[in-house]
This record gives C-alpha cells, structure tokens and sequence, in this order.
C-alpha cells in the first residue's frame, strides 16, 4: 500500500508541477463564469418579463411553470456541461498515465525499484481519480451554487445526481487506464473516445426507439449502455436534477430530449457501473503484469 | 508463444538471497519478438562484487538482456537468477541499481526530489536519504545543484543524476548501461572512479558499454554477444592474456642475436625500417621483456625499439565480430 500511495503522489504532484491544476482552474473559473453569466442574464429577463406582465413576484420564492422550468433546464444543461468536461478531463489526464512513461522511457527506472507493476497501475489510477473526482466534485458545487445564488433553483437530489456524474467519472477513468496498460497514448486517447461515443449514441437510440415505437432501438441503446454506461450515468443524475413539474413536463414531450432521463437509473445499471470500474482497474493490472518495457 | 512462455523459470528464494552466490546467473536465456530472436541461448555468470564488461555491437540484444535481467522484458525461455533469486521479486530489486541507456526521467523534478523519490521507492529510510542524497550527488559531480529542476540539466547532468540515482540506495549489484554515452572525458573518468569505488565495496556491476578502452580500464571479466548469442566470455587475463608479440628494432641482426631471441619465444623478419632492421618476438611472458633487452646489449648491438605489441579488447571485438559474420 505505501508504493501505491507513492506512485499516487507523484501523479498529483506531477499534475500540479506541470500546472495542469492550475490550467484547469484557470479555464473552469472561465467555464463557471461564462455559463452563470448567461443564467443571471436569463435571470434578469425573466424577472423584466414579470414586471411588465404586472407580476409582483419575488424570485427568492422560485419559480414554476415554464419559466421555473427554463431556470431548471439551464441548471441541468450546465450540470451535463459538468458531465461532459470530467468525461473530458477523465480521458486527457489520464490518457498517458501508463503508456507515457513507457513512451518517455521513464518507466523503466521505476519498475527496475521494489515496487510491483500492481502497485504502478493502481497508485496512477489513485492518483488520478483523485484528480479528477475532486474536479468534478469542485466544479459541480461551483455550478449549482452559482445557480442558487442567481435563481433561487436547487435540484432535488444534487448530491445524488454529482454521485452518479462522479460514478461515471471514475469509469472513465478505470477504462484509460486500461487502455494505457495495454495500448499507445493516442491508440487509448481515440479508444476511450469512441467508447464515449458509444455510450452516446446509445441513449440516442434509446430516445428515438421510445418517441418511435420500435424496441429494436431500445435494445441497441441498452446494449451500447452495457458496454459504456457512462451516457445511462449521466440521464440517471439528470433524473434527480428535475424538479416535479419538470419530470411532467419531459413526460408530455416523452422523453424526446436525449439529454434528460424522465426514469430513475436502475439499481442494476449503478453496480454494474461500479463492477465495469473495478474489472477494468483489475484487468489493467493484469495487462500490465506483462507487458515489455 | 504459451509453450515457451511456461519454459520460463526464475529462481524465486527472496529470504535466500545469498552473498557468495552469482549475482547473475542465466541459462539458456531466450527472447523472442514477433518471430525473431532478439536473445537465444544466453547463459551468463557474473560472480559476486565482480566488474562485467557485456560487450557487442549495435543490435546484439544487449539491452534485452539487462532488460531481462531486470524484470522489465518477459524471457521467452530459459532462467535467470539475480543475487540469488527471481529480478520479479521486491527484495531482489531493493539491491539493486540501475542506469537505463535512455536516461528519461521526470524533469519536473529537482534532482533532489528525483533522489528522494527513487530513495523511497527502494524502502530507504527519509532520515537517512537526507545524509544520503547530497553524498550521491557530490559523488557524481552534481554537488551544489540538487536544488534545480531536472528540465535545466544538460545531457551529461541528467546522465550523471541517473547513476545517482543507480548508487543511491547502497545496491549489491549496479546495472549500467552505456554510462558514459552523453560524458565529456573527464565525466568518463569520475565514472570509472565511481565504478572501482563499487568493485572496492563489493558491489558487482555489469557494464554495457561501446567504449571499449573504458571497459578494459574497469572490467574483471567480459563477454562478447552477437545476433543475441555469446561468442566468448572469460576473465580479462584469460582473453588478452597469453602471446606478446614485441618489435625490436636493432642496428644489425646478426646470427647469434637471432638464436638469443629464438630462446625467447618465435621469432619473425620484419621489413626495415628508416634502415634499421627488425624482428618480431612472440613472447608467451610478458615478464620476458627486459631479456630482449638483455640479449641485444650482450651482443654489443644497439637497441632502437623495443615494442610489446599486446592485444587490446577493441582487436579482440573486431576479429571476434567479424569473424563470426560469416557465419551468421
């Protein structure tokens, strides 16, 4: 456990010393900024919109109806902007954990010391799962307090809807590495990709097989959210992000959006995300265990 | 590819890890890339606190074979024991060290976080890596620039923070591989100071380097590979050992000059040169040199050149590689 740690810290502190924190940072800030700009400007719109309409509201009280709905809706879209970013970040932190250091030839000094290909796989993945949890965690926060402060809105279950985002995180994360262990940098990059795309394109199916009445889309979108089910991760958090009249409202559109889920994610899906996590973790250990360096 | 992967054997006795056992010892070691052998039938021993010299030309698999002998490349077939048990195990890594002949490493780092950090890896103590590291870093000419990053470091720096790192945590067996490729001379000199200072300690190091005076200044034994098979091994002594052949060059050579020197070892004309006539003495001594000397003086001829003419490993490399290109 001490080499993981090890190997863990050096991936944090190679992630600070090369300022991709502080990249990051600097980048998101711009990203939260620019997002709650534009909510405070729908904000303001809306609340113009009732005065002239001779409404004597007050906004701490929230809102309903379409207008509560759009602040909903701009609460959730910039949720996914979340979802999306630490899918992101997820692949391009950890795209070279492993596969870099053998590019760069600084593996070999590594391995050549009392520490087990195990040991590396998992403090990379450590290292860097914390990095990427504790953005998304930060960035989430950021987000949906800016939109409190500016709407009065907060989602049912936020903490809920950031576990399942995070779940996916994590996901993500597991399955680079593995593609690290196993391939070249840019192979992994393009891989873990199109994996993404995958999961995508499934809950695209899925919604056009349910507005269309045709059940062969809808198992092609179950079995690509088998095979990544990052995509059925993220419409699980949008379920907890809709408020009540929300969900009625996406339900009389039936679920025509494939970005908002209007059904919880299965308990099912959930662990079978969590075991796909693991197994990928495990079998990048074994993938590593003997590879040539 | 699974056949021979099961005809991989390493000697696995970590709490056994004897100090007068071999500190390399292969048989038949074997390795295979997509169908071509890169290493066949490698069988190596490197005794305890023993300077190996592991020499051949570009493409030989020397590198394979440290690799190999490290734990970084999976043998194809064949064994490998390493102070006495498998290079897989923590405990047989701990003691050792090596300089990879890509010396990459994280340049973000200092080269005292550098050390820290490998010091870690190899289980040495924090309190004594502070006594340590500024000790290393001293020995291989980098005193006083442990404090900067590694991105700022010249070639031959990060080549002499790299055997720091080897040396670091006190190891019973150093690997190098090519230490001196990025050294000016009188970095190539502190290397072989540093290399005798390990043979004094009884450390053995196995050497793979290109520069072969270097190799035959610091090795006690050598083995020469080509096509990923050792063409001859044994003892400096044992391979440069045996005739010395010396020219002599007199004012005259005369009968009985001829029979003294006859006694000496086997004796050869040799054209003249700037008018001076000369012989070629094989002598199986070296020691026998001064009675050239002797003899001539006794004969009342004078002594113009007396030149022992002994092998040197870079002929020996030569007629060892260019011979066995034929055949191969």
């Amino acid at each position: 456990m001490r080499n993981v740690l090890l190997i863990a810290e050096l991936s944090l502190r190679e992630a600070l010393r090369k300022r991709l924190v502080l990249i990051l940072l600097i980048l998101t800030a711009l990203f939260v900024g620019f997002y709650l700009y534009g909510i405070l400007r729908l904000q303001q719109t809306l609340d113009a919109r009732a005065l002239d309409a001779g409404l004597d509201y007050d906004p701490s009280r929230g809102r309903r109806g379409l207008t509560g709905a759009s602040v909903a809706f701009s609460a959730i879209f910039g949720m996914y902007l979340v979802y999306f970013l630490g899918s992101l970040m997820s692949v391009l932190s950890t795209v070279g954990a492993v596969s870099g250091d053998i590019e760069n030839g600084v593996m070999q000094s590594i391995i050549s010391r009392p520490v087990s290909r195990a040991q590396l796989v998992l403090g990379r993945w450590l290292g860097f799962s914390v990095v990427n949890v504790v953005y998304v965690s930060l960035l989430s926060a950021a987000l949906l307090v800016g939109v409190r402060v500016i709407t009065g809105f907060t989602p049912p279950q936020p903490v809920l809807a950031a576990l399942l985002v995070l779940l996916a995180v994590l996901l993500l994360t597991s399955l680079t590495v593995l593609g690290s262990a196993l391939f070249t940098t840019l192979s992994n990059g393009i891989g873990v990709f199109v994996l993404y795309g995958l999961g995508f394109t499934g809950g695209i199916l899925s919604t056009i097989g349910q507005l269309a009445a045709t059940p062969v889309l809808v198992t092609l979108g179950n079995v690509a959210n088998v095979v990544m089910p990052s995509n059925a991760l993220w419409l699980g958090a949008s379920y907890h992000l809709q408020p009540e009249y929300v969900l009625r409202l996406n339900e009389l559109a039936r679920g025509a959006n494939p970005f908002i889920s209007t059904m919880p994610i299965s308990a099912g899906t959930v662990l079978w995300a969590a075991a796909y996590a693991l197994l990928v973790l495990g079998l990048a250990v074994l993938a590593f265990r003997r590879r040539d360096l | 590819m699974t056949q021979a992967r099961t005809a991989v054997s390493t000697v696995s006795s970590p709490h056994s890890l004897t100090s007068s056992g071999p500190a390399i010892s292969t048989q038949q070691l074997r390795k295979v890339y997509r169908g071509r052998a890169v290493v066949q039938g490698l069988t190596l021993n490197v005794g305890p606190g023993e300077v190996f010299g592991f020499l051949g030309p570009n493409g030989a698999g020397k590198s394979t074979t440290i690799k190999m002998l490290l734990g970084l490349v999976m043998p194809t077939s064949g064994t490998v024991s390493v102070l006495g048990g498998s290079p897989q195990d923590p405990a047989v890594r701990r003691q050792l060290g090596f300089l990879p002949e890509q010396f990459r490493f994280q340049t973000w780092m200092t080269a005292q976080e550098f050390l820290n950090f490998h010091g870690r890896l190899a289980g040495v103590k924090q309190g004594e890596l502070r006594a340590r590291i500024p000790q290393v870093l001293e020995q291989v000419g980098l005193g006083g620039r442990g404090g900067e990053t590694l991105n700022g470091y010249s070639k031959g720096m990060l080549q002499r923070a790299g055997l720091a790192q080897a040396i670091l945590a006190r190891p019973r067996l150093v690997f190098l591989d090519e230490p001196t490729s990025a050294l000016d001379p009188i970095g190539r000199v502190e290397v072989r100071e540093i290399i005798a200072g390990l043979k004094r300690e009884g450390v053995a190091v196995f050497l793979n380097s290109h520069l072969l005076s270097e190799v035959e200044q610091v090795c006690d034994h050598v083995a020469f590979v080509k096509a990923g098979e050792v063409l001859r091994q044994g003892s400096m002594a044992n391979l440069l050992g045996g005739e010395v052949p010396v020219e002599v060059r007199v004012n005259l050579l005369t009968p009985e000059l001829l029979s003294d020197l006859g006694k000496l070892g086997e004796v050869e004309a040799l054209p003249e040169d700037q008018g001076r006539p000369g012989v070629q003495v094989r002598l199986t001594r070296d020691t026998d040199l001064p009675l050239i000397a002797r003899a001539v003086s006794a004969n009342g001829l004078n002594l113009y050149a007396l030149t022992p003419h002994r092998p040197d490993l870079e002929g020996l490399f030569l007629e060892l590689i260019d011979t066995s290109g034929d055949q191969k």
